[in-house]
């Protein structure tokens, strides 16, 4: 699986991408210690004019690159756990309506549908609004509007896993069917789920930088969206402020899809040949 | 327009004092104004009820300031700062239960019917007092108005009224509605709230929600040959960032109430054919004020408010978040209201040491992490210039080891967090400077009586001394002894901080220079246009 | 027909339940958040007091307990009568009905440009899987679904409205302009394509992979190998065989998205200021106007759930294996 994974340039330069971004994250308080959000210099200082300063200031003087690495942490941090978020509440409903079937999935797969038939992004607007802008609420409301992938995902898989023989051989020595659920079924539906988890990833990041642009995000740490939506007044006099944060969210959102791909390609069991 | 210059008193001197001289000055000459034409104007909210008789507040002036006259409206070169609308003359006695006004003759509605003193006495007695946000305080005692003749209107007062507040509260708060069409409904339900019906220059045409509100001439009209403009269609453009744009691919001719973002304004004033005009604000200051709230332990020790107020770099807020276009607030009461201003208050200059000091004395060392304590902070979320300074106080406090945790919340979860639920420690609140201190000033000072009303004192703060000035200056009647209090009210606020003043602004219009009369008076945005013009 | 007659009976009666969790869901949302109407009313009237603030309350209905509230809406919208929106004081179907079509315009104009070029870009990356325009078209298209609708909103509104000067900046026609027929369709196709453009492009991806995918696997059935066995040519057997069978999950794909489509509307609106449901939304989010919100969702969920039901038809005539069994509910 990782020799396959590395026969693809998509995957591996995805790979790089997200490896330089997770160091950048981690490493974001060694290279700036202090808040991102301090005033270190005057306001409005233009991208390669001070070499303190390498990428600029933002309105109030905040250091843009500071802002930048920070921002990193944010988008990844928030990308990630809602996802983890997503995929176990998902994993959980799709694993238990698939196993326990009549009712209980009746009910459970109305739900899942009423979460997709209601719009994602309106959902965590409304959200993150009446509960108030902090960063679990933000990652909670993401993680609403993704888990019914997920959800459907592992319930096919337990139907189709359901009749297989461990499954009966389990029933037989009188495992409880939560037990079967849990320690049988669930890690064998995970690997299909895991291949969406990229584009939930990259769903998260961008739908995080939307709130914070409408200026929903978690006022006391910087991201990416807040930069934008910071930026966006003072677009046409110094446009660098949106532009850069922007980028930043293109390549990672990139890096995210590309290392999704070549994981599905290295995990999916039939390679096509051309 | 009859004008009657008894003593000049202008406005213009601490105007100018106030306000960066950044305004383009209109040209010099004078031009015939270009009959007809349509303006085309950014609007950034769309009122529920835009009667402003019953909601006086600058978004709905805004719009229904040309339709619907008040009896005075704001001047730079009239007496006390007025100029007469639908009434031309007004006097109030000496012990202040009464005033009389002079109504202006040969005024209609916009469908026909003569204007008489029966309107304003039921504008007066069924709307301004029971219904208005501002009226009811000002017009709290009114008990009877007399009307002796269609053209008088003889106010009534159960308690002294200084007619100082009267004369000051005109312009915001005397809407005149047409009894006709008011009488015996169900006034804040009337269809007429929306479909508008006044005398002013313009009439309410049609209304698009969510695209576009459009007044067009009143060919009856009182002022002679006017209005000029044929229409005026409001854009809706919640979006602040549109504003500018629009402007320069020349959609709108003109943005008031700093809908071009103020960081913008250094740009598109070198626009060709734009200019950004500081002027027509006076009469409505807006206050940054840090509301603080004395039921957190740490609050109620002066020490510490004082070293708030040293922390923050009030000519970095001016310069930084306001670009200039703003002043430094040295108390309670706007530099731009000379009437009530008193210069000689204590101030807390710009002083991290110091601050320092005082936190120390006052028994909060730092910890090991360099935090004193931890407090809530909520930007009120109205403008981007609140939340910026919510910004920008939350590193001023970490100077001082006061870890500020920002809330944001939208308008309705603010309004619950600080004014009812009072779930809060440091709030950022935008009040206005009304034109006399005891119509929304005050309110920010004295004991509270009633929970979950916004802009008001809900922060805990008592001080009995403090609310005795404030009271006997409701009911001064003379109006050196009333100004006296006010000056004695400011010293206590300053020496006390209930709260802290920071800075203080007015807004900022963005218009083509194909506009002619903008901003020739202190509430220009919120007043008729029936002079504005437009070349053809 | 009679089996799609069926279908279409069946979806239907189980999308009831669905609305329902859908409004029960919404309304204690709503019931979380900290300030209600009046407190957002008194906010943007600048103040009031506390006599003003009971009356407003009661005159709205807000005194009463939710669980009163929450059945005398349900018994309410039964009757097809969703209310007075408390923050624009009107009717909510009008409300609604009103900014709906902007929104339809805008989201179906940017489906039908993305639906056609992006399939036919898959088509040109599908039919020689593997070669450079291949590669070329799957990661270009990949980088701009990547890229973040409103930052590529406001990018376009800088080079394209304000430096070039080509194109209105923002709204959906020029206001009280008079014009009607063919110039005011001009005049609103001329506004439209910014926003409309913007969308396509990121969703433009989507249906080029799902093409691209899609041929690739019919590439090795039988038929096709069959096909080229007897020596067909390959322009051929692209456009007989492979596209038309790949066409089916792009059919899927446009169900499915209708939902997130509602949802990007919110932010692409409010770039370019145009009227329509997501602004209003967002309005009524901000506003607490719980039955304006829940009149949008609730209009939000039959949209959606009646898109996905003629995708279901136009997929089975499509496709007929798809028997009275239908795909997995």
């Amino acid at each position: 699986m990782m020799a396959r994974f590395a026969k693809s340039p998509e995957g591996l330069f995805g790979a790089a991408v997200l490896a330089v971004l997770i160091v950048i994250a981690l490493g974001a308080p060694l290279f700036f210690p202090r808040d991102p959000l301090s005033i270190v210099g005057p306001a409005l200082t233009a991208p390669f004019t001070d070499w303190a300063l390498p990428l600029g200031t933002d309105r109030l003087g905040r250091n843009v690159l500071a802002g930048l690495v920070h921002g990193a942490r944010a988008s990844l941090l928030v990308g990630f756990a809602a996802t983890i978020a997503a995929i176990i509440i998902g994993a959980s409903v799709g694993t238990i309506a698939g196993f326990a079937g009549g009712l209980v999935d009746e009910i459970l797969m109305r739900i899942v549908d009423a979460f997709q038939t209601v719009p994602g992004f309106l959902l965590a607007l409304a959200f993150v609004s009446v509960i108030g802008a902090s960063l679990p609420v933000v990652v909670l409301a993401i993680a609403l509007g993704a888990w019914t992938g997920p959800a459907r995902l592992a319930r096919a898989e337990v139907l189709s896993l359901r009749e297989r023989d461990y499954v009966a051989a389990a029933r037989v020595i009188g495992m409880h069917p939560a037990e079967i659920a849990f320690r049988e079924i669930l890690p064998n539906a995970l690997a299909p789920v895991l291949a969406l988890s990229a584009v939930i990833v990259a769903g998260a990041i961008l739908t995080e930088a939307a709130l914070s642009f409408l200026g929903l995000g978690d006022p006391n740490i910087v991201t990416w969206g807040s930069m934008i939506a910071e930026g966006r007044a003072v677009l046409r006099s110094s446009p660098f402020l949106s532009i850069i944060p922007g980028l930043a969210l293109v390549i990672t959102v990139l890096g995210v899809y590309l290392f999704g791909e070549g994981l599905a390609e290295a995990l999916s069991r039939r390679r096509v040949r051309l | 327009m009859t004008k009657f210059l008894v003593s000049r008193r202008t406005l213009l001197g601490a105007t100018a004092a106030l306000l960066a001289s950044t305004a383009l000055p209109r040209a010099a000459f004078a031009q015939d104004a270009v009959k007809g034409g349509r303006l085309i104007v950014a609007a950034d909210s769309e009122p529920r009820n835009l009667n402003p008789a019953i909601v006086a507040s600058n978004g709905v002036f805004f719009i229904a300031s040309k339709v619907i006259e008040p009896l005075a409206e704001a001047s730079f070169d009239g007496e006390n700062g007025l100029a007469p609308r639908l009434a031309t003359a007004w006097t109030g006695s000496e012990d202040g239960l009464s005033a009389t006004f002079t109504l202006r003759e040969g005024v209609t509605w916009h469908d026909g019917k003569p204007f008489t003193s029966e309107d304003v006495a039921f504008s007066a007695l069924n709307v301004w007092k029971p219904l208005q946000n501002l009226g009811r305080l000002v017009f709290a005692n009114l008990e009877a108005v007399d009307t002796p003749d269609p053209l008088t209107a003889i106010f009534r007062f159960s308690k002294p009224t200084p007619f100082q507040l009267i004369r000051n509260a005109l312009p915001a708060t005397t809407s005149v509605l047409p009894k006709h069409l008011y009488e015996g409904t169900d006034i804040p339900e009337n269809p007429a709230n929306a479909q508008l019906v006044g005398t002013g220059p313009f009439k309410f045409t049609e209304y698009k929600p969510g695209e576009y509100y459009l007044l067009s001439r009143n060919e009856t009209y009182w002022g002679e040959s006017e209005p000029n403009l044929d229409e005026i269609l409001y854009r809706v453009l919640p979006d602040r960032a549109a504003a500018a744009g629009a402007l320069e691919a020349e959609e709108i001719h003109l943005a008031a109430f700093s809908a071009v973002p103020l960081a913008d304004l250094a740009r598109i004033g070198e626009v060709e054919g734009i200019e950004v005009i500081s002027k027509g604000y006076e009469g409505l200051t807006y206050q940054l004020v840090v509301e603080i709230n004395h039921r957190t332990e740490q609050l109620a020790n002066l020490k510490v408010r004082q070293a708030i107020a040293h922390a923050i770099d009030k000519q970095f807020v001016v310069d930084t978040i306001f670009l200039g276009y703003a002043t430094a607030a040295t108390g309670i009461v706007p530099q731009n209201a000379p009437e009530f201003y008193n210069p000689e208050t204590p101030q807390y200059a710009f002083d991290v040491d110091k601050a320092n000091a005082l936190l120390d004395e006052a028994g909060y060392p730092r910890a090991a992490d360099g935090n004193r304590f931890t407090l809530r902070l909520l930007p009120a979320p109205y403008f981007n210039e609140t939340r910026q300074f919510g910004d920008y106080l939350r590193q001023a406090l970490a100077e001082i080891g006061i870890d500020a945790q920002i809330a944001n919340n939208d308008s309705a979860a603010h309004q619950q967090a600080v004014y009812t639920d009072h779930a809060f420690d440091l709030a950022i609140a935008p009040p206005v400077f009304r034109g006399d201190p005891a119509i929304s000033t005050t309110i920010l000072l004295r004991t509270a009586t009633a929970e979950g009303v916004p802009f008001s004192n809900q922060g805990g703060y008592s001080n009995t001394a403090l609310d005795t000035l404030i009271d006997d200056a409701l009911i001064a009647v003379d109006e050196e002894e009333r100004t006296a209090l006010y000056n004695e009210v400011q010293v206590v606020a300053a020496e006390d901080l209930p709260l802290i003043n920071v800075a203080e602004w007015g807004f900022i219009t963005v218009a083509r220079t194909s506009v002619h009369n903008v901003s020739n008076n202190p509430r220009w945005a919120v007043s008729n246009w029936s002079d504005t013009w437009i070349d053809g | 027909m009679h089996r799609a007659g069926k279908l279409v009976l069946r979806r239907l009666v189980g999308s009831i339940p669905v609305l329902l969790i859908v409004l029960v869901g919404t309304f204690f949302l709503l019931e979380l958040a900290s300030g209600d109407a009046v407190d957002a009313y008194l906010v943007s009237t600048g103040g009031g007091d506390a006599a003003l603030v009971e009356t407003l309350r009661a005159n709205w209905g807000l005194d009463q307990s939710p669980i009163t509230r929450l059945g005398l809406y349900l018994w309410n919208v039964l009757h097809l009568d969703f209310g007075y929106s408390v923050l624009l004081n009107r009717p909510i179907l009008t409300v609604v009905l009103e900014r709906l079509p902007n929104t339809l315009l805008l989201m179906g104009s940017a489906v039908a440009l993305s639906f056609g070029i992006g399939s036919l870009l898959g088509i040109a990356a599908g039919s020689r899987p593997g070669s450079a325009r291949d590669r070329l078209l799957s990661i270009g298209s990949l980088a701009l679904y990547a890229v973040p609708s409103f930052w590529l909103g406001l990018v376009l509104v800088v080079v394209f409205s304000v430096q070039l000067r080509w194109l209105p900046l923002s709204g959906i026609e020029t206001l009280a302009s008079g014009k009607a027929g063919l110039d005011r369709a001009l005049d609103i196709i001329r506004h439209l394509v910014l926003p409309v453009g913007a969308l396509a492009l990121i969703y433009l991806a989507l249906y080029l992979r799902l093409m691209r995918a899609g041929m690739v696997e019919v590439w090795r059935q039988d038929f096709v190998l069959a096909a080229r066995a007897k020596g067909l040519s390959r322009r051929r057997i692209v456009w007989r065989h492979v596209a038309r069978n790949a066409l089916l999950p792009l059919v899927t794909m446009l169900g499915l998205q209708s939902a997130t489509m509602l949802g990007g509307s919110v932010v692409i609106e409010s770039v370019f200021s145009i009227p329509g449901l997501g602004r209003l939304a967002q309005e009524a989010v901000s506003g607490r106007d719980t039955p304006l919100l829940m009149g949008i969702i609730v209009i939000s969920a039959v949209l959606v759930i009646l898109t996905n039901l003629i995708v279901d038809v136009v997929y089975a005539f499509l496709d007929p294996r798809v028997g009275a069994s239908e795909a997995s509910a």
